[in-house]
């Protein structure tokens, strides 16, 4: 497609290049992350696994995140497609693993979607109840009823803006971002600031072993732990993929990635520190491990800690889930864009709205399915934030452990060609896909335990299973399925496996969709 | 002589492919389609998202191909692709990349009001666009006229009525079309106007559409059929609609008092014309320019 554009000239391309530097691509990285939804949503579930060794965990999940961030780095570098994933996969191992691997980035889009759109729904609640000061609207929220039919509404409206190619710009990203930080800090601050005073209900002492991953953890606790933290890193190698927009492609976008994963992960253990040291780890009252406050700990928290400007914190996580409700749509529709122009999805999916430019079909599938999976979720499980984050760290694993793995085999021929190869293309994305690759098999045995999701359980078998490996299952089945209704993409008709040497010649071919 | 459709694989889109073939064929001009792409913003998301542009023009070429399918074979015609954050703002450097002397668009059921308003691009066009801007009313795609048969002037008595006059004659005599000068008046007395009798205001229009018909005749040769009207109601929208219109017709007028040196600016009197009438309707500058003016 490139090829025939560049050979007539019919398209001109008004790109404004040399636009983001190291500091705004750092805003753009952490505001992909949305640091204190994030938190918010797995601090539970981390504290739940793993007690007081959070930040440990949060440094181990921490590591193969920035490990595999390099292998979509150079994939990207090399052959940028709105496929990402899905498309580097099936280049470098063929259709089948390659389909696999787009199902599962669709899918973790799609449960981060109701996870965003639910702890909208929880902060919403939780802030009108304290403007109004009526503690009885943010029980609103528990309300299954109420919950979804909110929950609902606000996908309906999050899809309609992105099916109408509306995106936040740039200046209201910075602000949610700079409002975002400046909240978490000063609650951690104020947090540490009662625990010197002894106003703190627990009062913990800090000390250094909880950073340590190796004493006092079973593997278990550990893994699942993580599979939560993985969830926490999500995201923030967008930056790494700024390309021509950035003002020195060789520097900035290294740089935006370390400024930004560096904020991110010394807020999270400055977080993480402050509230382990305010609140403990008890499973009473304020404690982190009392299941009442697991899913919303920032619920729980804010106003003991922050006083008055208690609910700053919740505008804090409600303006960034929506934000991201907001933003996260457009990812889940190109993943299926792509697969769909490809051929690994009905053609349908491919199809741009005339009007409005943008893959409007696509984005209407994932708003309903998101709506649809948030329904059933909630109908069975007793905590729907922490099962769908639990279900997100497997489904996370699972397609950036095959990304970083394509991303070796796919530079195969060129691994050893210099050092940055053999670091970059080589060592960081190995060493990633395997530590992905393991969290992904223990998390998946692990999660068939009832207890260590909600509780919830369908035969005697947690329901994060079904919602992590069962969803991959239904996956394989859809797939051969698919298969033999439309067998041009399984057979190579469409994208090409092929690795980078050969890419290079025919790389406009290779990315050309199939003719219609 | 060249014109420049603004695309969109719509029916509003249609509507301009059909208007512009019609006035290419009056005019013997040459016809540009052309689609502006937004470029893809660097969205922060959990997933990323590059090569959606290539996805989007290749997809543009589809559409244009389409689109070229509507223009008769008689009418030459080449298509084009450009980025551009705004809409607008692409389609006028296209048309002064181009040089071209019109921008045809579609105008209806672009707004949130259906066809009672514009949609935002054309809106924009009509308060920028450094060359004259026709808009196609809705269903022009499925009219069968192939040409314009009588050019309607629209012309009031503030600056900018003489470029107005002196650009229809010029379409009308490089077209060949009769061409009928029209003066609207509104009895309706705005508030903090004197209250005027309606003999009065009828005696000063009938005045003015006396000159302005003059004028119009000692610009063109002699047995060239002009004509000149007035019409009058409560208020602009019952004036015009008192006219009769014919398949075939365009109604040309002048930019408002408020626009930009060389700019268009639509004006409240066409605003209200552009809402009842389902004629195309080209909207002039109010001062002449030249291709130096041109972004």
């Amino acid at each position: 497609m490139s090829e025939a554009q560049e050979d007539t000239g019919l398209v001109s391309k008004g790109l404004a290049a040399g636009k983001i530097g190291t500091f705004s691509g750092a805003v753009l990285g952490i505001s992909s992350v949305a640091p204190g939804y994030t938190l918010t949503a797995s601090i539970g579930l981390i504290v739940a696994a793993v007690g007081l060794k959070m930040p440990a965990i949060l440094i181990a999940g921490f590591i193969p995140m920035f490990l595999t961030a390099y292998a979509y780095r150079e994939l990207n570098a090399r052959a940028p497609d709105c496929g990402a994933s899905f498309t580097w996969s099936t280049k470098a191992f063929g259709p089948y693993i390659g389909w696999m691997c787009g199902w599962g980035m669709v899918i973790a889009t799609i449960i981060v979607l109701s996870n965003l759109a639910a702890i909208a729904v929880e902060f919403l609640y939780l802030f009108i109840a304290r403007v109004f000061n009526d503690p009885s609207i943010a029980d609103l929220a528990d309300n299954k009823a109420i919950n979804i039919a909110t929950t609902l509404a606000f996908i309906a409206v999050a899809t309609l803006i992105a099916s109408r190619g509306i995106t936040t710009s740039e200046r209201v990203q910075y602000v949610l971002v700079g409002f975002q930080m400046t909240v978490l800090i000063a609650f951690a601050i104020a947090a540490i600031v009662l625990v010197a005073s002894g106003d703190a209900p627990a009062g913990v002492a800090f000390n250094l072993d909880w950073f340590n991953p190796f004493t006092g953890l079973a593997l278990s606790a550990f893994v699942i732990g993580v599979t939560g933290s993985i969830f926490a890193f999500w995201g923030w190698d967008t930056c790494l993929t700024l390309g021509e927009e950035s003002k020195d492609p060789k520097r900035v976008p290294g740089r935006a990635g370390l400024l930004c994963v560096l904020s991110i992960l010394l807020t999270y253990l400055l977080v993480a520190v402050a509230v382990m040291m305010y609140a403990g780890i008890g499973i009473e009252g304020l404690g982190l491990g009392n299941e009442e406050n697991a899913d919303n700990v920032f619920g729980a928290l804010a106003d003991p800690v922050l006083g008055w400007a208690g609910p700053l914190l919740f505008l804090a996580v409600l303006a960034s889930s929506v934000a991201s409700l907001q933003t996260t749509f457009l990812p889940a529709a190109r993943a299926m864009l792509a697969m769909g122009a490809y051929g690994a999805f009905p053609k349908l999916f491919a199809s741009v709205s005339p009007r409005f430019l943008v893959p409007a079909f696509a984005t209407v599938v994932a708003g309903v399915i998101t709506g649809a999976f948030y329904t059933v979720v909630s109908l069975l499980s007793e905590r729907v934030l922490l099962d769908t984050i639990a279900a997100l760290g497997i489904m996370i694993c699972w397609y950036y452990g095959i990304t970083a793995f394509a991303c070796v085999w796919y530079f195969r021929r060129e691994l050893f060609h210099n050092v940055h190869n053999a670091v970059f293309k080589f060592l960081f994305p190995l060493l990633g896909g395997i530590m992905l690759a393991l969290v992904f098999v223990i998390s998946v045995q692990e999660s068939m335990d009832p207890e260590n999701g909600s509780g919830a359980a369908i035969g005697g078998i947690g329901l994060v299973f079904y919602m992590g490996f069962g969803i991959l299952l239904l996956g394989a089945a859809l797939m051969i399925i698919w298969r033999f209704r439309s067998p041009d993409f399984f057979e190579g008709r469409t994208l090409k496996t092929v690795d980078s040497l050969a890419g290079d010649t025919d790389i406009s071919r290779d990315l050309s969709p199939m003719p219609d | 002589m060249k014109l420049i459709v603004g695309y969109l694989a719509t029916p509003g889109g249609a509507d301009a492919i059909a208007l512009g073939v019609r006035l290419c064929r009056t005019l013997g001009a040459e016809l540009g389609v052309s689609i502006i792409l937004p470029p893809d913003r660097v969205v922060p998301s959990l997933v990323p998202v590059g090569g959606y542009d290539e996805h989007l023009a290749e997809q543009a070429e589809r559409w244009l191909a389409q689109a070229r399918a509507l223009i008769p074979a008689d009418v030459v015609a080449g298509t084009h692709v450009s980025f551009d954050d705004s809409y607008a703002d692409g389609l006028i450097k296209e048309a002064a990349r181009v040089q071209a002397d019109l921008i045809v668009v579609g105008g209806s059921g672009g707004g949130l009001a259906g066809s009672y308003s514009l949609g935002s691009v054309v809106n924009e066009l009509l308060h920028s666009s450094p060359v004259p801007v026709a808009v196609a009313p809705r269903g022009s795609r499925d009219r069968s006229t192939d040409r314009v048969h009588e050019v309607t002037c629209a012309i009031g008595e503030r600056a900018g009525a003489d470029l107005l006059l002196d650009t229809a004659v010029r379409f009308s005599r490089a077209a060949g079309t009769p061409l009928r000068l029209v003066s609207l008046v509104a009895l309706d007395p705005m508030f903090g106007t004197l209250r005027g009798d309606e003999d009065a205001v009828r005696e000063r229009a009938l005045a003015h559409a006396q000159h302005t018909l003059e004028t119009a005749k000692s610009n063109l040769p002699d047995d060239f059929p002009v004509t000149s009207t007035i019409v009058d109601g409560r208020t602009v929208e019952e004036a015009v609609s008192k006219l009769q219109w014919h398949d075939g017709d365009l109604i040309m007028v002048g930019s408002s008092r408020l626009s930009a040196p060389k700019r268009l600016f639509l004006g409240s009197t066409a605003a209200k014309m552009l809402r009842v009438l389902e004629v195309p309707m080209m909207v002039v500058p109010r001062d002449p320019f030249d291709a130096a003016d041109l972004p």
